[in-house]
């Protein structure tokens, strides 16, 4: 392992991941996760698996062993690493799938997690006020790419409860606001109905 | 007044509340206009133009006059309609447009005028002088006639928006909406069933209907129960469905927390953005009136107005009462109102053989032909044959029939079209919005059975459409009486009959319109301003249409109405902005070195969506140039950082990368060697550059592309385009890594000699690592890292790229081990003053109307192969273009030169004809201790030395300029090969 004698920042600025609760909703950030980019060569054959596991189709992901894959377009995925964020993740992949390009992604993106803690509701509840899909679109095991105030973001829906979102690593702070901004909304609007 | 017995308030609990500061009382379900009337209060508010005293003339959103302004302070809001306005205790609400008081208001003496106030004034009256219009006329016009008053200052409550989808959206939750919507969320489709009101059940809570011979509000209540456990259908209630746009996308304003005194940590209201794939509109009709001889007059209301605050708010606004009427509907008034004690004074019926239907005086075949009082109806006249009679009341109620209420229905330039049977404009059923379909009374389906049968018959097609089967509900026995109007527009005579309250419209100025040959719809709106303002004339627009085809003599199916548009009723401009404003209003984009930067005196530059640190700015620098001069200066003598990474980064891989970038660069790129950096430029199609930038070779099929800041995402996105549809065979992988890198240039003298201080064991000197060389290697014990050996500044220079989230803690690093090399962190504007001394072009020279050959480079344009651009690079008219990029300084070299100024030989006059080029860009360069600049000049090349006018005519300034080689510093480029 090599020694490094710089500090990593997270994409909000600060030592640590930061993670808030509204409601039944928490927000955190998810700095050690990895990424790289996968595409296919045009002169290989359809790649179809990495990591074990089968490169899911339009609009779905897959998840197991730490590893979270979702398709971002035509032979092209995303590979997530848990726990990985400050390693070399890129050259695993590369090593993993050698006939592929491989693009280190790790710092393009920011990683927040969105967590109910009372099942789906709360979350669908927050999802509404954010990115404009029927809620069938983003059923546990689905992956979409869409506009959250007017940033580019992938959706990753890992389980009833849980949704991770993929967006610039530099406009982090205007995401966080807007979830965050959202979610008080939301826990607001539920205090009500209560 | 006191209450009625009966209505849907409740009685056991109070609000307090004011109107023009004084207190009143009403009960939860009361809207202010129906405990104004409670109160007694029947004046609320003044007209438009005449300043006419108004009182309330519908119970709902159409309402032309009870416009008033509720909240204080910032919370100001103008033009709220009393009529839907809920009370909650302690509510402020104002009357508007009146001077001093809404009793004594001396903008009345507007109504004495009357006369020069004719339609069309505006247009005829202010021709001359031209002057006058902007700043005599129109503020004494803006004065005088108007609504309420904003509060100017920021709006301080919360909005936000969302996103809904469904099956079937329901718009309107009377008998129809109801029934659609039960039958389409008893098939388990998805549906949104949303009204404007905050209780469900449209007309039904304002008439005495039985529903399976048992009061309405039963078959209500157990439909909500239902409701609340079909966990697919959700109930929106206080949600104005405004406007109906693309691809079935409903515009809809939730109105959260307007009634309730404070929203607390919550939002006021959310826009809706519902995406329905059917949408059922069932948002029923408006009752129109029957325009007399100062019908204005407070009191005077619609009849199912007067019904509604009679039996869903127990209030009547007077004692006595009349109805005036064309139809049986207005009889209805009188019944439920006799019922409720109210005295009928009259019951007028313009049709001769109508019937009386309950206990009241009543006058068939009569009219109303006057009315009395001005703050509030004392009297009507009445004409009949035979004779004419005066009859006290206080409160008289109008029905002149229904309109369906196409609005919606309308949208994307659908035209209604007219039934003579049942007297109303319905929807053609073809043009509008797709998806959508009408029932109930929107369509003319009016009577509560018919509506009820509707509903549930065009909610089962749209599902059948879907492949949704449903069974249509057991609905409740209802009334079936059809509607049995006379079409009778007006009571002609000599008095103002106001057609459009809200505009001050009456049937004179639709005849005057008639008489100057503004007979089309569209035109005697606009003569008029008949249907225009808040309420988009809902009540008068197909009164006046009548009355107008009257007057043309051609039907009423052939004149038409005006185009419907969205908002259907008033939209805040807060809630359509979504919330954020400020700061927030869209995203900002933060460099990896941010939080350094901002501890570090910074001061920050939007470029783009990014936040860029300007220039440093260190103890005892007072103005910004001084810190600049220092930046740029510490550069060319030591070292300097600077954080780069807002350039686009575009990986690009695959057998085929290098033929690709060939077709994309109008220089070559295939022959670039394993490890160097080539300066690229790109061309557009019709052959002007724009965009440059550095392409990196780091593996035999993976290059790096840099684009400018300001087109990395154009520059992607024409990639991908090319990728994609141009030269799909291309064996070729793309991807933006612009943020996963934190890249930092590293420039000056002394760049080496820093760099070698935390780059792992690599030869660093220029026999090693030569100009325009790239790498990746490890710094500081491992960090995965790119060099790259590329100069903006023309010194010895180069960008170090790690992980981002490294990207704060190489730059403290660099300053910790850099110190006694004197490193100094320079911005944005260092950068510009840097490459304005070594004359590289940037964004103001490569603006898209400049070619390669006017910025010096047209020799990159090769000729061995074919690009994007290099074709059309070539045609005459740009190969003629005798402009180049040359630099220039001035005579007196303390002058500043102002960038965009214009180039003139001296002498010449400061015309476009004389016009020989521009200033792109400026600087003061402490490097030359001198103002200079560059720019595009007529023959520039070969003007060297020769002195010319640099001339800014906007604010009246020139400089006297020598042309002079666009390199100021090193023009061999030495320093950046040493």
């Amino acid at each position: 392992m090599p020694d490094i004698s710089l500090k990593s920042m997270t994409a909000l600025g600060s030592d640590d991941a930061l993670s808030e609760t509204f409601g039944a909703i928490t927000i955190s950030e998810r700095p050690e996760v990895a990424i790289a980019s996968l595409a296919a060569r045009s002169d290989a054959p359809d790649p179809i698996s990495v990591f074990g596991l089968s490169l899911p189709g339009p609009g779905e992901m897959v998840s197991g062993d730490g590893i979270t894959i979702v398709w971002s377009a035509p032979r092209q995925w995303m590979i997530l690493g848990e726990g990985r964020g400050e390693q070399d993740f890129a050259s695993d992949v590369k090593a993993a799938a050698q006939d592929c390009s491989i693009t280190e992604q790790t710092d393009g993106f920011v990683c927040i997690d969105l967590v109910s803690n009372s099942g789906a509701q709360p979350l669908q509840d927050l999802l509404m006020r954010l990115v404009n899909l029927d809620p069938a679109r983003l059923a546990p095991g689905c992956a979409t790419r869409t506009l959250l105030e007017h940033m580019s973001v992938f959706l990753i829906r890992y389980s009833e409860r849980r949704v991770a979102i993929l967006s610039m690593r530099s406009s982090a702070q205007s995401l966080w606001h807007a979830l965050s901004t959202a979610a008080g909304f939301a826990a607001h609007r539920a205090e009500v109905r209560a | 007044m006191s209450r009625l017995p009966g209505g849907l308030i409740d009685r056991g609990r109070t609000h307090s509340f004011t109107f023009d500061g004084k207190a009143y009382h009403g009960h939860p379900g009361d809207t202010l206009a129906s405990a104004l009337l409670a109160n007694d209060v029947r004046l609320m508010g003044r007209s438009f133009k005449y300043h006419r005293p108004r009182g309330v003339f519908t119970s709902g959103s159409e309402e032309p006059n009870a416009l008033v302004e509720l909240g204080t302070g910032a919370r100001r809001e103008p033009n709220t309609r009393a009529t839907v306005a809920e009370i909650y205790d302690g509510l402020v609400a104002n009357s508007q447009n009146r001077f001093p008081s809404l009793s004594f208001d001396l903008m009345g003496v507007n109504d004495l005028f009357a006369p020069f106030f004719a339609a069309g004034f505006y247009y005829k009256t202010f021709m001359w002088p031209a002057s006058f219009w902007e700043k005599v006329y129109e503020p004494i016009i803006r004065r005088a006639a108007g609504l309420g008053s904003l509060s100017m200052d920021a709006d301080p409550d919360a909005y936000d928006k969302g996103f809904l989808h469904c099956d079937i959206l329901v718009i309107g939750a009377g008998p129809a909406g109801l029934a659609a919507a039960l039958t389409a969320a008893r098939a388990g489709a998805q549906v949104i069933l949303a009204d404007e009101d905050f209780r469900l059940g449209g007309r039904l809570l304002s008439e005495t209907h039985r529903l399976d011979d048992a009061p309405a509000q039963n078959w209500i209540e157990s439909l909500e129960a239902e409701f609340d456990g079909l966990p697919k259908l959700r109930v929106m209630r206080r949600t104005t469905v405004f406007g109906a746009y693309d691809h079935g996308v409903y515009g809809a304003v939730e109105r959260v927390a307007d009634h309730l005194p404070d929203a607390g940590t919550g939002v006021r209201q959310t826009l809706w953005r519902i995406t329905a794939k059917r949408t059922v509109l069932a948002a029923g009709a408006h009752e129109r009136h029957i325009p007399f001889a100062n019908n204005d007059r407070p009191g005077i209301m619609l009849a199912g107005a007067m019904r509604a605050y009679a039996n869903r708010w127990a209030v009547s606004a007077a004692d006595k009462i009349a109805v005036f009427t064309n139809n049986d509907d207005g009889h209805r008034t009188a019944i439920d109102l006799a019922a409720k004690g109210v005295e009928v004074a009259a019951v007028v019926d313009t049709r001769s053989w109508a019937k009386s239907r309950g206990d009241y005086p009543f006058y068939p075949g009569a009219t109303v032909s006057n009315a009395r009082g001005r703050t509030g109806l004392v009297s009507i006249d009445i004409n009949y044959a035979g004779g004419t009679e005066r009859l006290e009341c206080g409160a008289l109620g109008v029905s002149g029939g229904w309109n369906a209420n196409v609005h919606l229905a309308s949208h994307h330039r659908a035209r209604p079209v007219w039934r003579e049977d049942i007297l109303s404009f319905v929807p053609s059923g073809h043009g509008g919005p797709p998806g959508l379909s009408a029932a109930g009374a929107a369509t003319g389906r009016a009577t509560t059975h018919a509506a009820l049968n509707d509903g549930a018959r065009v909610a089962a097609v749209a599902l059948s459409d879907l492949g949704i089967d449903a069974l249509l509900p057991d609905l409740p026995k209802a009334e079936d009486e059809p509607a049995t109007s006379q079409p009778y527009w007006h009571v002609p005579g000599k008095g103002r009959a106001w057609v459009d309250f809200q505009n001050d419209v009456t049937v004179k100025d639709i005849e005057l319109a008639h008489k100057e040959n503004m007979r089309p719809v569209e035109h005697l709106k606009r003569w008029t301003t008949l249907g225009m303002a808040t309420d988009q004339g809902k009540t008068a627009n197909v009164t006046a249409l009548a009355i107008m085809a009257s007057l043309t003599g051609k039907p009423i199916a052939k004149t038409g109405t005006t185009i419907f548009r969205p908002p259907y009723t008033g939209v805040s401009i807060s809630v359509l902005g979504g919330g954020d404003s400020g700061q927030n209003f869209r995203p900002r984009r933060l460099t990896p070195t941010h939080v350094w930067a901002a501890e570090n005196g910074a001061e920050f530059v939007e470029a783009g969506q990014w936040l860029r640190a300007q220039y440093y700015r260190q103890p005892g620098e007072t103005d910004a140039r001084t810190s600049v001069d220092r930046e740029a200066a510490a550069v060319r003598s030591g070292v300097g950082i600077c954080d780069v990474t807002t350039l686009g980064k575009i990986d690009v891989q695959g057998a085929d990368a290098g033929a690709f970038l060939d077709r994309l660069y109008c220089n070559a790129m295939a022959s670039l060697p394993v490890g160097k950096v080539r300066y690229g430029l790109m061309l557009r199609e019709d052959g002007f550059a724009y965009d440059d930038g550095t392409c990196a070779r780091l593996g035999e099929d993976h290059y790096v592309v840099t684009t400018t800041t300001a087109n990395a995402g154009l520059v992607y996105r024409n990639m991908e385009f090319s990728r994609q549809c141009l030269w799909p065979n291309l064996d070729l992988q793309l991807i933006s890594t612009t943020d996963a890198w934190a890249q930092i240039a590293v420039a000056g003298p002394e760049s080496r000699t820093l760099l070698s201080r935390v780059v792992d064991g690599v030869d660093l000197s220029n026999q090693a690592f030569g100009f325009m060389a790239c790498r990746e290697l490890t710094v500081c014990g491992g960090l995965r890292a790119r060099l790259f050996r590329v100069s903006f500044s023309g010194e010895l220079a180069y960008e170090i790229a790690v992980p981002s989230r490294y990207g704060n803690a190489l730059m403290t690093q660099l300053m910790e081990v850099g110190a006694d090399l004197g490193v100094t962190p320079y911005g944005t504007e260092a950068l510009g003053v840097l490459r304005i001394e070594k004359g590289h072009a940037a964004g103001p020279e490569i603006n898209g109307q400049t070619t390669a050959q006017m910025l010096g480079l047209g020799g990159m344009v090769s000729r061995k192969k074919d690009a994007i651009g290099s074709v059309m690079s070539r045609r005459e008219g740009l190969v003629g273009d005798k402009r180049k990029l040359v630099g220039f300084v001035p005579v007196d070299r303390q002058k500043r030169i102002v960038a965009g100024s214009h180039l003139f030989s001296l002498g010449a006059r400061h015309a476009t004809e004389t016009d020989e080029g521009w200033i792109t860009s400026a600087c003061h360069s402490p490097a030359l201790d001198s103002f200079i600049a560059l720019g595009f000049l007529e023959n520039g090349s070969q003007r060297l030395g020769e002195v010319i006018v640099a001339a800014n005519p906007l604010e009246g300034s020139q400089v006297s300029v020598r042309v002079a080689s666009p390199h100021f510093v090193d023009p061999e480029g030495a320093r950046q090969r040493a």
